[in-house]
């Protein structure tokens, strides 16, 4: 397994990690309507986002500790290939998303609804970018 | 056009004292996997790539990378 290829598990995991529990909080609490601001959400949020940065810090200091070499090199012209594909893809998700959330979700919600709609969009996008990546790196292994 | 690009890299390799995909990989900056996966016809490498790879063995283009159209074998036959 390449690099590469570990880091962008890395990053599926730490999202899965940080964003499975908070938009589950986020579901089971969705009742209760928050008002905008709201520091038990914000709050939730500063968690979601700390925990993931924590994985990604200490997944790639593990990593490019292993795989000094490896980690030292540029990306190669299969790196950038598998990247480029992976990141359009993923921007048809993200830009579905957001026609979504700022187009049509205005004249039916509100508030934090609206918001951790655009939060699932972005986590949305990264999860397609980086699973393309990891596919990608699989088929051609 | 369907077909698909075959290659004898694997062949070139073995001629050249067997040669490890990390080494060819090295001298012409890409990684052994994606030496891998050019040998194995998994991943199509780029003009510049194929060029270098050619160079490295000190052969023409043409003895390291070949074209095989859809159904050429099957019109000659």
């Amino acid at each position: 397994m390449t690099y590469r290829e570990k880091t962008a598990w890395l990053s599926l995991i730490a999202m899965a990690i940080a964003f499975v529990p908070y938009f589950a909080i986020v579901q089971a609490s969705s009742h209760s309507r928050p008002s905008v601001p709201s520091l038990r959400q914000l709050g939730l949020f500063a968690v979601a986002a700390v925990v993931q940065m924590a994985i990604l810090g200490i997944g790639h200091l593990y990593l490019s500790h292993g795989s000094a070499d490896e980690a030292r090199l540029p990306p190669d012209e299969r790196d950038v290939a598998i990247m480029r594909r992976s990141i359009s893809l993923a921007y048809y998700v993200l830009i579905g998303g957001m026609i979504l959330v700022g187009c049509v979700m205005p004249f039916n919600s509100s508030g934090w609804t609206i918001i951790n709609a655009a939060l699932a969009t972005i986590v949305l996008a990264e999860v397609v970018h980086y699973g393309m990546v990891v596919v990608s790196y699989r088929r051609q292994a | 056009m369907d077909g698909s690009i075959t290659n004898r890299i694997r062949f070139l390799r073995f001629q050249h004292g067997e040669m490890s995909q990390a080494e060819l990989g090295q001298r012409i900056g890409v990684t052994r996997q994606t030496i891998a996966a050019i040998e194995a016809g998994k991943y199509s490498p780029s003009l510049e790539a194929a060029f270098l790879i050619a160079q490295v063995f000190n052969v023409p283009l043409g003895e390291v990378f070949q074209w095989e159209a859809k159904g050429a074998s099957s019109k000659q036959a």
